[in-house]
């Protein structure tokens, strides 16, 4: 009998699936985390003495009972494990308990006495880069971890000749991920190394970081990943992980640690929040001219992922349109939040929520159709984009031409009054060259096992976005046995090692291995069945044929294995995508291929309240071959409904560091009432360098939808919206001011 | 209620004993005595619906429901939903539909998908409605939605 995966979905409709909550380790203690109160603090003193004391307490650790190691997951390395001197945000983690229950723990918390001195702090990203503002790491000087400078062409002098210039002041606040399953994490520190069972879809990052916090060789760090129940960039690398860690080795005991809602919110790692300053100018005829952007990203505190945004904002949407000359700025600023990190979209959403704005505006006072305008500036197939970005495929110009056609775009004129029709369009990549400059590509291995199935190993990471499904898919178009196939992934300990999946690589990158180890596999199968059998070997019907002799997949195993020492038929493959490491002034092919989309979105603004009702969507995208329209569908729609969010009401609301709404009743996320009918298109035309000709789906399907709904709004009303989310609060003071 | 006291509830048709303390919530139980981990927890707070089970015939968030007044009612988590037909023709549809990605509020959504098609009258038929207790942030809805009009309207034919 074979057991059913995790990641099948009938094991997760079921309530089979064991998430990390639903696991136990013998022996496990329970673990909890006393946070800073303050945004900004000396730690003058902190007394563990009483709660050491209280019953079921195993383990006290703070900064002291730790190593201090310089260490972090990119390349600013300002990380510690628990806070050394000071605290920088509400949340920072001050020390940690584990204990015989959860109710030990809590009370030993509350026994944990910690003197602070309050130092000045700071909030904004522009206060931050003030002379005088209070510096949050005194070895980088400023608050400054990164400037990014990018230009091409003359942007001052194409400015001067502009026919005309559109752009303004666009702001992205903070917003939650809102995974449903809460942050968590199991650890066992044994005499061999460190277990660690936790959510983290870049596993190997992880498994790189904590090595070096503990001071330990990489091999002595295994990450397990049990299914992960939503992330949408929230569970990279977190500390949560390591405290678990640095408890265990105290209490010598497992430990599992589970966030509750609040605290995930409180301590939560938001989507970058950005302000950018952008403005485009066109000639005449409506032929764009340049872009310039200021980007003032907020880190927080610490660096999680958010250089990798900056840079992402400050480039990729480039390659979307001909802007001729561009110039971008990126300043990365440290304050005193909870530190920020990626979400789907990553810096390219947020951009081009600016851009795509900007351009309903050009053509409105170019009196040209908005669409119209768009068709005429688009990048095309064969080209090689402003920053080095070759389109071996491109099929903007038809996303362009079937959006219109479904949503019905010749109506725009006509619709009656507070309802409005936006249109927007994006790219983005299939995997990123500079995520690791080291390696970007992916390995899979495959093994006939005795019993006739295959099993197939990866790196990559089923995030729920069916990656386990879509691997066994390209496994079998290539080599379709009457054995199963089975997908396994998520151990550092047994898998090869991965990328990890982010910027929209699982698809491309580990599919591109999987094609390849089935390859691989089946022709080392048939070579094996002509030598031993003395004749020309072919599969049909799932069997191998050799002359009139027909075999099945585990008769073949078992006749391999007898001639082979016993060893199973296996094949290790790895694909190295033929991609550029941007250079120095962020030029360069990053990714295989380069998937694109064009979005329509109809809403209705109440005028009395401002509210805005999203009564219509359409969505067309060019991913290639779609390996698996129902899933892929299920992205596209997925995304969409994240993007309403995110436009409409979402809003971690952060006062002087402090999370106002730290509870899904107070964050409101969109229910099934908030979701118009969604309807999805893909045109659909193998990419040379997919496999079986795809490209990505899962970030360029929330990419254009903060543009698109927000371009309805402004041509229902009038009104634009600068910042999101644009909330009937800010619609009505817009319009009543 | 004294602490001393016990007792008896009744999940997926058997009966249990329950000793400690009556304020309890129903999932604590259900997750930790019963090890029934197919009902999970998003929030703990009555706002997100991941935990919810059938009690008399209606989906609530057993994180709210004190152990106490769970006794002498009907339960229901989805380690016994998953045995009846209803369920599993609404399974089959969700796999066809794609209406699960990360699943950790499917089983939820499975709860209330169930009570929904037992009796859609108490939201007025429509299954949007009986959903918006249940929140999913892969799927928007509509494959879900998708899935169970695909089996009412499949009886229907």
């Amino acid at each position: 009998m074979t057991k059913r995966s995790p990641h099948d979905p009938i094991s997760k409709i079921n309530g089979e699936t064991k998430y990390i909550h639903d696991m136990n380790l013998p022996g496990q203690l329970a673990g909890a985390i006393l946070r800073s109160p303050h945004p900004h603090a000396r730690i003058v003193r902190i007394d563990t003495t009483a709660a050491k004391q209280i019953q079921g307490v195993k383990a006290v650790i703070t900064a002291r009972d730790l190593p201090n190691y310089t260490f972090g997951p990119t390349k600013i390395k300002d990380w510690n494990i628990l806070a050394e001197n000071r605290v920088l945000f509400i949340g920072d983690e001050v020390a940690a308990v584990a204990a015989e229950s959860k109710e030990a723990a809590e009370a030993a918390l509350k026994a944990i006495q910690v003197d602070y001195e309050v130092l000045p702090a700071v909030f904004e990203s522009e206060e931050a880069l003030k002379p005088g503002a209070p510096v949050l790491h005194p070895e980088t000087e400023t608050n400054q971890p990164m400037l990014l400078n990018v230009e091409r062409g003359d942007v001052n002098q194409a400015a001067k000749q502009a026919h005309i210039v559109r752009g303004g002041r666009f702001v992205i606040n903070p917003i939650y991920q809102g995974h449903l399953e809460p942050i968590a994490a199991l650890a066992n520190w044994a005499d061999d190394g460190i277990t660690i069972w936790a959510g983290s879809h870049i596993p190997y990052r992880a498994r790189e970081t904590y090595a070096a916090a503990f001071g330990l060789p990489e091999d002595q760090v295994r990450i397990i990943i049990p299914p992960i129940g939503g992330s949408f960039g929230a569970k990279y690398v977190l500390k949560v992980h390591l405290i678990a860690a640095a408890l265990s080795k105290a209490a010598n005991r497992p430990i599992k640690i589970v966030l509750d809602r609040k605290e995930d919110m409180m301590t939560a790692h938001p989507r970058v929040p950005l302000i950018m300053d952008v403005q485009i100018g066109a000639d005449k005829d409506g032929n764009f001219v340049f872009k310039d952007a200021v980007v003032y990203a907020n880190a927080g505190a610490r660096v999680y992922w958010s250089p990798n945004i900056v840079a992402t904002a400050c480039t990729r949407p480039d390659s979307v349109y001909h802007f001729q000359n561009i110039k971008a700025v990126g300043h990365l600023c440290y304050t005193n939040i909870s530190p920020t990190t990626c979400m789907r979209g990553f810096g390219n959403a947020e951009m081009l929520f600016a851009v795509e704005s900007i351009i309903d505006e050009l053509a409105e006072g170019l009196s040209m159709d908005p669409a119209e305008l768009r068709m005429k500036n688009i990048v095309r197939e064969g080209e090689t984009t402003i920053h080095g970005y070759k389109l071996a495929t491109c099929k903007l110009d038809q996303c362009i031409e079937r959006v219109k056609e479904l949503s019905g775009w010749n109506r725009r004129e006509s619709l009656p009054a507070n309802k409005g029709l936006g249109i927007a369009l994006a790219n983005h990549v299939s995997g990123f060259r500079a995520i690791d400059p080291r390696f970007d590509g992916s390995t899979a291995t495959a093994r006939l096992k005795a019993s006739g199935e295959i099993e197939v190993e990866t790196g990559e990471i089923d995030l729920g976005q069916g990656m386990t499904q879509t691997y066994t898919e390209i496994f079998k178009k290539v080599l379709d046995l009457d054995g199963l196939v089975i997908v396994k992934s998520g151990d550092t300990g047994r898998y090869p090692f991965g990328i990890g999946t982010l910027a929209s690589r699982s698809t491309v990158m580990g599919g591109n291995a999987v094609k390849l180890a089935a390859e691989q596999l089946k022709n080392k199968l048939l070579e094996f069945a002509s030598t031993h059998y003395h004749g020309e070997a072919s599969i049909s019907n799932g069997r191998v044929q050799v002359g009139n002799q027909i075999f099945s997949a585990e008769e073949l195993a078992i006749q391999y294995r007898s001639a082979n020492a016993g060893d199973e038929l296996a094949v290790r493959a790895t694909y190295v995508p033929n991609t550029e490491l941007p250079d120095q002034t962020s030029y360069g092919d990053p990714s295989p291929n380069y998937p694109f989309a064009a979005h329509v979105a109809e809403v209705e603004v109440d005028p009395d309240t401002g509210k805005t009702t999203v009564t219509g969507y359409w969505a067309v995208h060019d991913s290639g071959i779609i390996i698996n329209r129902v899933r892929a569908k299920s992205q596209v729609v997925g995304a969409v409904a994240q993007g309403i969010g995110w436009v409409t009401m979402e809003e971690l609301k952060v006062k002087e560091g402090k999370v106002m709404n730290p509870s899904i009743l107070d964050y409101r996320m969109p229910g099934p009432l908030d979701i118009p009918p969604i309807e999805v298109d893909f045109i659909e035309e193998p990419d040379p360098n997919g496999p079986l000709g795809a490209k990505s789906v899962g970030e360029i399907a929330l990419d254009p939808v903060p543009g698109a709904i927000s371009n309805a709004i402004k041509h229902a009303t009038g009104i634009r919206g600068y910042e999101l989310p644009i909330t009937a609060e800010k619609m009505w003071n817009l319009t009543n001011q | 209620m004294d602490e001393q006291d016990t007792l008896t509830i009744r999940i997926n048709d058997r009966e249990y004993q329950v000793n400690g303390s009556p304020t309890r919530p129903l999932v604590d139980y259900i997750r930790e005595e019963l090890q029934l981990t197919g009902t999970k927890i998003g929030c703990g707070s009555g706002e997100c619906g991941a935990c919810t089970v059938i009690l008399d015939g209606k989906p609530v968030n057993s994180c709210l429901i004190p152990v106490a007044s769970a006794a002498g009612k009907e339960i229901q988590t989805i380690e016994g939903l998953r045995e009846t037909e209803d369920y599993q023709a609404l399974a089959e549809a969700m796999v066809e539909t794609g209406g699960v990605q990360c699943g950790f509020c499917t089983p939820g959504i499975m709860a209330t998908l169930y009570a929904w098609k037992q009796q859609p009258d108490l939201y007025e038929g429509s299954v949007k409605k009986a959903l918006k207790n249940n929140l999913c942030r892969c799927t928007g809805y509509q494959s879900i939605v998708q899935a169970a009009e695909k089996v009412v309207n499949g009886e229907e034919r």
